[in-house]
């Protein structure tokens, strides 16, 4: 188990590194100037680009970057609020689209299984329909409509939530955006237990184990449910990810101060900071990476023949 | 057991992953953490909620470049002078200013206020605060320099021919500044109202770390109406409550103002309507709607926004077939081959004015008479115009000159800058080709950084472009068809323009305010009749107020939305 871990850790760490660096050089050749301006002059910019040492040659500059990325520091925004370290402006949209995001997983993902626990369970019959329809309209509907609708009713007609974003009373005002956001995860995982449920309720262990006398809670929790659960987390992970980073548009409609929204600003504002665009895109991969790592290594604890394999590999 | 553990684990991992960041309390106002407005203010009154249009990039007066960040910047520091509602300039922290009989001198005598944390305003912070734009030199440095502020070596500062201790301002004593120019400016009072000359307390900004001025609350501070509540770069929400040691404080109503930066203009309709939002531009789309609807049209108040649109044609070889676009009978075919009322009325509708002079109405009157620069629109009407006829008889003269029949341009605009422009680049596209017969006019979207890019590197044909007023004079517009001005997007060079302009700015005519006015428009007539640009239309805000509140001042130049005098109820 140490030797995959270290293996694995391995791997993503390098694979990061690789990415910063195509990052890096694919943003240098964005369309878009870094230090947009319709009133400085040639010299003044190039003045700009010279103090950034944007002139440099890009494996230098690569360098220097990776030195500053290594204590940490992103640096300061070339287009997007000027003068503020990035570190500062990105901290506050991690942490806003973190618990926003955070929240949005543990709604969808508790009742997302048990949706597809419950529909499992009752193949065939009007609750599994009702759950199926259910997750193919969340699958469908794009969170931002959710959101809009949720806005309309629960804000607008009914006053009862904020209509914007307010970090003053953070849950209160994180109930409409995450739970528009929870709907996608909550019917994936729905729809993917529930699949995954009914295929391993067919197969002959469980009818070995049903014949033996199990049944009821114990049947689905021990056998049922633990080997529906390794491909659930495969595709629970990639949309931790997508939570977790943002939603571009539903941070954007409801004012909230977070990465999708930072990374919209950063690419179609005035100009496109280098910078911004830079921190933001290792961050996702970072977070990417990070989770993928975080299931694999999942993966070898909830089954042991996946870490068997890669010893023997 | 191990399944237990398993099971364990990869819930503690979920939960890791949500309760990472919940170890500051939400709402905690840490500095980097954004506490966000309060709808109501603490003592008691109702905050104004205002709608902004884009985040508040930067509150440094020497970093900001966009209007939603100098409404915020004025709102908590005021300058030597103000605006009044007419946007003329009135005394702000300088009670009164003598000017020397050569005009060149400005002496302010500033008056007893005090910043927020209890230091006098003295004209040292001035002194600094200039120094600084000065030896920085960002985006509006250029104010300072001959042309605009005229102010006595700012431009060898600019070039690094000069220390910033040589500017032409000096504190003579705590409340006595002395300005000095190269040449008299006659708006000079009127530029003092403009962020880039507002005072920094230098005390409290030495002691800031590097970077910081402006990032929070903490490192912010006020001499003006109102001061920083809650703020973080970035954020979608910040608010500014009262300013009580504010030198006018009696004239001040609002208990603060909160801020929303709201993305969309549905958005910003539905929270007008659900009471969230007081103040809110609206979209052309949405204007007709609110006109036939009875809780909304009383409510709807159409304010100038000072910015103009216009088209810009690239007449360099690189460009347009091998300079096409450098015949003047060309751009003179397609500037009048366009309906520009229909542009306003059918696609951009929010009370947008068609515009046919080179230098947009609204934001320059004459000292003398009053007189707005270009309340005359057709006074080029020779020149510009909708006159399909006309614009057939200049294509032709092209065609003939050119020796060819047809012709195969570009236009770039902007996909993101403002609802409406799209729809008015396929409307220009449209227009132009049903009305001169041989002439293909393709689109191409990008964003407003790409297509800045691509004007400024001269790789155009023809682009949709906009350019707002920094200061109450023409020359905000005029200045820049000076030949390889940054803003000379067509690279038009005329040597008896060049000269006009200089001679307006540090030259004959800066003691003569009328024979300047008059040179002024014969430097225009220069551009129209050449058609450099073909002028599109001056935008108007739609903005809808709610019951109640009065007094919000309007401007197209320099500060579109003041509270000084604004009040609930």
């Amino acid at each position: 188990m140490v030797k995959y871990t270290l293996k694995r850790v391995g791997m993503a760490l390098l694979t990061l590194l690789l990415i910063v660096f195509l990052l890096f050089v694919l943003v240098r050749i964005m369309p878009g100037n870094p230090f947009p301006s319709e009133r400085m002059s040639a010299e003044q910019i190039a003045a700009k680009r010279l103090e950034m040492g944007l002139d440099d040659p890009i494996l230098v500059q690569f360098g220097r970057y990776m030195a500053n990325l290594l204590k940490g520091d992103f640096g300061r925004g070339t287009s997007l609020y000027y003068g503020a370290p990035i570190n500062t402006v990105l901290s506050t949209a991690i942490s806003n689209s973190f618990r926003i995001g955070g929240i949005a997983i543990l709604i969808g993902t508790a009742v997302g299984l048990l949706l597809g626990i419950v529909a499992a369970l009752n193949r065939g019959r009007f609750l599994d329909g009702f759950c199926t329809v259910f997750s193919i309209i969340g699958v469908c509907v794009p969170s931002y409509v959710f959101l809009i609708f949720l806005q309309y009713f629960f804000s607008f007609k009914i006053p009862f939530f904020p209509y914007f974003f307010d970090a003053n009373r953070f849950l209160f005002s994180s109930v409409l955006p995450s739970l528009s956001l929870s709907l996608f995860t909550m019917s994936t995982v729905a729809r993917f237990t529930r699949n995954e449920m009914v295929e391993v309720m067919d197969s002959d262990y469980v009818r070995l184990a049903e014949s033996k006398g199990l049944y009821g809670g114990t049947l689905v929790r021990r056998h049922v449910l633990r080997n529906a659960l390794v491909p659930i987390v495969t595709v629970l992970a990639p949309l931790i990810v997508d939570l977790l980073t943002g939603a571009l548009v539903v941070e954007k409609i409801y004012g909230i101060n977070g990465i999708g929204k930072l990374m919209v600003d950063a690419i179609t504002g005035e100009g496109v900071d280098y910078n911004y665009v830079l921190a933001l895109g290792i961050l996702y991969s970072a977070l990417y990476i990070g989770i993928m790592l975080v299931v694999d290594l999942l993966y070898g604890l909830l089954d042991p023949r996946i870490r068997v394999s890669t010893k023997e590999g | 057991m191990k399944k237990t553990i398993s099971m364990l684990l990869a819930a503690l991992m979920l939960f890791g992953l949500t309760a990472c960041n919940s170890n500051e309390p939400a709402g905690s106002d840490t500095g980097t953490n954004p506490s966000v407005a309060p709808s109501s203010g603490n003592d008691g009154g109702k905050y104004l909620n205002v709608m902004l249009s884009t985040n508040v990039m930067s509150l440094d007066t020497n970093l900001a470049t966009d209007g939603d960040s100098f409404e915020v910047i004025a709102d908590c520091i005021d300058g030597l002078t103000q605006m009044d509602a007419e946007g003329a300039a009135i005394p702000a922290i300088a009670e009164k200013w003598d000017i020397s009989d050569d005009g060149q001198t400005y002496t302010f005598h500033l008056r007893d206020a005090k910043w927020a944390n209890g230091d006098p305003v003295t004209a040292q912070d001035f002194v600094f605060a200039w120094r600084l734009g000065v030896e920085t030199n960002e985006e509006y440095g250029y104010m300072f320099g001959d042309g605009v502020g005229n102010v006595k070596n700012a431009d060898a500062i600019m070039s690094g021919e000069a220390s910033s201790d040589t500017l032409g301002i000096t504190a003579s004593d705590e409340k006595t500044l002395v300005v000095e120019l190269t040449a008299p400016v006659s708006y000079f009072p009127s530029l003092m109202y403009f962020p880039a000359f507002y005072p920094i307390n230098e005390k409290f900004y030495s002691g800031l770390a590097e970077g910081t001025y402006g990032t929070s609350p903490e490192t912010y501070l006020s001499n003006g109406a109102f001061i920083l509540e809650s703020y973080t770069p970035g954020t979608a929400s910040l608010s500014l409550k009262k300013n009580p040691d504010y030198w006018d404080a009696a004239r001040v109503k609002l208990p603060g103002i909160s801020y929303q930066v709201v993305g969309s203009s549905d958005n910003a309709l539905t929270a007008f309507r659900s009471n969230t939002l007081d103040l809110v531009t609206i979209n052309g789309s949405q204007v007709a709607s609110a006109e036939s609807d009875a809780s909304l049209s009383s409510k709807l108040k159409v304010t100038g926004a000072g910015y103009m649109w216009y088209l810009t044609f690239s007449q360099t070889d690189k460009n347009a077939q091998g300079g096409k676009l450098a015949n003047t009978n060309l751009r003179l075919a397609i500037s009048n081959a366009i309906d520009r009322e229909s542009i306003v009325d059918n696609y951009v509708m929010d009370g947008s004015l068609a515009t046919y002079t080179a230098v947009p109405p609204q934001f320059a009157a004459s000292a003398t008479t009053g007189e707005d620069f270009s309340a005359d629109q057709k006074k080029f009407a020779d020149y510009c115009g909708y006159d399909v006829t006309k614009a057939q008889s200049y294509l032709e003269a092209a065609k003939s000159e050119l020796g060819v029949d047809s012709f195969e341009f570009t236009m770039i605009y902007g996909n993101n800058e403002g609802d409406e422009v799209a729809n008015v680049a396929q409307a220009i596209k449209s227009q132009v080709e049903e009305n001169l017969p041989g002439v293909t006019l393709n689109l191409q979207p990008m964003t407003k950084a790409e297509r800045l890019d691509k004007m400024q590197n001269d790789n155009y044909d023809v682009a949709l472009t906009r350019w707002g007023p920094d200061y109450a004079d023409p020359m905000t517009y005029m200045g820049m068809w000076v030949t390889n001005n940054a803003n000379n997007y067509g690279f038009w060079s005329n040597a008896e323009y060049d000269q006009i302009i200089t001679d307006c700015t540090t030259g004959a005519y800066v003691t003569d305010y009328d024979a300047r006015w008059a040179a002024l428009y014969e430097g225009e007539e220069l551009v129209m009749k050449e058609a450099v640009i073909a002028p599109l239309y001056t935008k108007s805000n739609a903005n809808l107020i709610a019951d109640g509140v009065s007094g919000v001042e309007f401007h197209p130049v320099a500060l579109n939305r003041v509270y000084k005098s604004a009040s609930i109820g």
